[in-house]
C-alpha cells in the first residue's frame, strides 16, 4: 500500500507540474458553461427545456474526462523515452507500480473537477450527504475507469501521434453517443438516420451513466431518477478498464 | 523579393503540413463528428429555436463548423515554429540563402494556404450538402475565407513569437480557441447570443469568425440575408488579414535576429 501511495504522489507532484495546462483547461470548460451553455439555453426555452442547468452536470464528466485521461500521455511520453527503466529499478512490483498509475489518473481527474462539481451545487442545488457519496463514489470509479482507458492506449501505441488520434477517437465516440451534450431521447434521432447501434452505444455509455447519476440528485427533474444500474454500469466499466490497464502497464514494462 | 525563394519557404510548409497524417485525421474524425453526431442531434433540440430565425440549424452548423476547421488548422503554424525554435531548426532557416522577409512572408502565406489546401476536400463535401444557391456569393465568400486563413495564420505566428514558453503558448490558443469560437456565429445566430447576453453578441460582432462563418453562409444561401453588408464583412476581414500578416512578419523578422526566439 505504501507503495502505490509513493507513485500516487509521484504522479500528483507531476499534475501540478502542469498548472497552467490546468488553467487553460478551467478556462475552457467555463466558456463552455456560461458561453455556449447559456446561449443554447436560449435556443431550447421554446421547448421548456433549459440547457445551461442540464449541461452543468455533463461539465464535471467533461472535466474528469480531460484530467483523467492525462496521466496517458504522461505514460506514453515515458514509454517513448524509455524512462521505464528508471520505473523498474523501484524498490516496488511492477502490479503496485500499475495499480499505482491507475488510481493516480483517476484521482487526479477527480481534483480537477471538485470546483467544477462545487459550481454545480452553487448553480443547481446542494444535495444532501447521502447523495453527495454517492455522486463522488460514481464520478471516482468513472475518473479510475477513464484513466485505465488513457493507459491501455497509451502503452499500446510507441507514437505520440497514434495516441492522440486514437485519444480523439474515444474522445467523439464516447462524447458525442452520450447524455453529456444533449438528453438521451434527442439522440433517439440517430436509429431514424440507420444509426441505431449508437443509440444503443449511448444508453450504456458510462459517461451517460454518471452525468444522469448527478442530474438524478442536482435537477429535481422526474425525468432523471437515481437508479442503481447506473452505478452498476459505471462500476463494471471502472473494473475492467483498470484491470485491463494494470496488466496493459505490467507487460509493457516486462517486454521492454 | 524572389518569388521562388518564397515559394520554396511556402512548399517547405505545405510538405511539413502533409507530413502530421494523424493530426490532420483526427481533425477529419472530428469533422465528420461533429457534423454526423453533433449536428445532427442538437439540430433535434433547437429546431423550433432555428425555425423562429428562419434557419435549417443543421445547414448553418455544418458551414460553422467549416469556419472552425479552418481556423484551427490555421492556427497550426504556430506550432511548427515552437518546435523549430525548441530543435535549433531556426538556426538552419537563417543559413538558407533567402532573406528575412522572404521566410517570414513565405510562412505566413504557407500557414494560409495550407488550411486551404487541408479545407478544400472538405469543403467540396459541405457544398455538396449545402448546395449553392448564387456562385457569385460564393466566390466572393471563398475570397474572404482565403483572407480569414491568412490572417488567422498571421495571428498564430504573432502569438507565437511574442511568447517564449511552448506550454504558455499551447494553453494561450486554447484559452483564445474558447473564446473566440464561441464568442461567434459559429454555433449559433446573433439573435439568441443577444438573448442570452447582449455582451456575447457585442463581442461577436466584432469576431472575424463571425464574419468569415456569416459570409460563407451567405455564399451558399443558408442565410438569406446577412446581419452586415458583404462589403462590410470583406472589409472586416481584410483589415483582420492586414493587420496580422504585417504584425507578424515584423515581429518575426525582430525575433529572428539575434538569437531572441532562444
Amino acid at each position: 500500500m505504501k507503495a502505490i501511495l509513493h507513485v500516487i504522489e509521484y504522479d500528483f507532484r507531476n499534475f501540478f507540474r502542469y498548472r497552467w495546462f490546468i488553467i487553460g483547461l478551467i478556462a475552457m470548460n467555463l466558456a463552455d458553461l456560461f458561453i455556449s451553455a447559456v446561449v443554447f439555453t436560449q435556443m431550447t426555452s421554446i421547448a421548456n427545456f433549459n440547457y445551461f442547468r442540464f449541461f452543468a452536470p455533463g461539465l464535471a464528466v467533461v472535466g474528469l474526462f480531460a484530467s483523467a485521461f492525462m496521466i496517458g500521455r504522461e505514460i506514453n511520453m515515458e514509454v517513448r523515452r524509455e524512462i521505464h527503466h528508471y520505473m523498474l529499478s523501484l524498490p516496488m512490483t511492477r502490479t503496485e507500480l500499475a495499480v499505482g498509475r491507475v488510481l493516480a489518473g483517476g484521482l487526479r481527474g477527480m481534483l480537477y473537477m471538485t470546483p467544477l462539481l462545487i459550481t454545480n451545487f452553487i448553480v443547481l442545488r446542494f444535495p444532501n450527504l447521502p447523495q453527495l457519496l454517492l455522486i463522488l463514489l460514481t464520478l471516482l470509479l468513472l475518473a479510475i475507469g477513464i484513466s485505465g482507458v488513457s493507459i491501455s492506449i497509451a502503452v499500446s501505441t510507441t507514437s505520440f501521434e497514434k495516441f492522440v488520434t486514437a485519444r480523439g477517437v474515444v474522445y467523439y465516440m464516447l462524447f458525442f453517443c452520450s447524455s453529456v451534450f444533449y438528453p438521451l431521447e434527442v439522440i433517439q434521432v440517430l436509429a431514424t438516420k440507420g444509426l441505431g447501434p449508437l443509440v444503443t452505444f449511448a444508453q450504456v455509455n458510462p459517461l451517460t451513466n454518471g452525468s444522469d447519476l448527478i442530474r438524478s440528485f442536482l435537477l429535481d427533474s422526474p425525468d432523471y431518477v437515481f437508479s442503481p444500474l447506473m452505478l452498476l454500469n459505471v462500476a463494471i466499466f471502472s473494473v475492467v478498464f483498470a484491470l485491463l490497464a494494470t496488466f496493459a502497464y505490467s507487460k509493457i514494462l516486462q517486454r521492454h | 523579393m524572389g518569388l521562388k525563394k518564397l515559394w520554396i519557404v511556402i512548399e517547405r510548409d505545405l510538405r511539413m503540413f502533409i507530413s502530421y497524417k494523424f493530426l490532420l485525421i483526427m481533425r477529419g474524425i472530428w469533422f465528420v463528428s461533429q457534423v454526423a453526431l453533433f449536428g445532427l442531434i442538437v439540430n433535434q433540440m433547437v429546431q423550433t429555436a432555428a425555425e423562429a430565425v428562419h434557419i435549417n440549424y443543421f445547414n448553418y452548423y455544418v458551414a460553422g463548423v467549416t469556419i472552425i476547421t479552418l481556423y484551427s488548422t490555421a492556427m497550426f503554424i504556430g506550432y511548427d515554429i515552437f518546435e523549430e525554435a525548441e530543435h535549433g531548426v531556426f538556426e538552419y532557416l537563417l543559413t538558407l540563402p533567402v532573406s528575412r522577409r522572404e521566410l517570414v512572408l513565405g510562412r505566413s502565406i504557407g500557414g494560409g494556404l495550407r488550411s486551404f489546401i487541408y479545407v478544400g476536400p472538405l469543403l467540396v463535401i459541405v457544398l455538396l450538402i449545402l448546395g449553392v444557391s448564387n456562385p457569385f456569393h460564393l466566390l466572393v465568400a471563398l475570397a474572404a475565407m482565403f483572407l480569414f486563413a491568412f490572417g488567422v495564420s498571421g495571428m498564430s505566428i504573432t502569438l507565437a513569437v511574442a511568447m517564449k514558453s511552448g506550454d504558455k503558448y499551447d494553453i494561450l490558443i486554447g484559452v483564445l480557441d474558447a473564446l473566440i469560437v464561441r464568442l461567434s456565429t459559429t454555433m449559433y445566430p446573433t439573435f439568441y447570443m443577444q438573448r442570452a447576453m447582449p455582451a456575447y453578441a457585442a463581442v461577436a460582432e466584432f469576431n472575424p469568425l463571425t464574419y468569415a462563418a456569416d459570409l460563407f453562409r451567405w455564399g451558399t444561401g443558408v442565410e438569406g440575408a446577412l446581419q452586415f453588408s458583404p462589403l462590410v464583412g470583406v472589409l472586416g476581414l481584410f483589415i483582420f488579414f492586414f493587420a496580422f500578416t504585417f504584425v507578424g512578419v515584423v515581429f518575426y523578422e525582430r525575433r529572428l535576429e539575434g538569437g531572441n526566439w532562444q
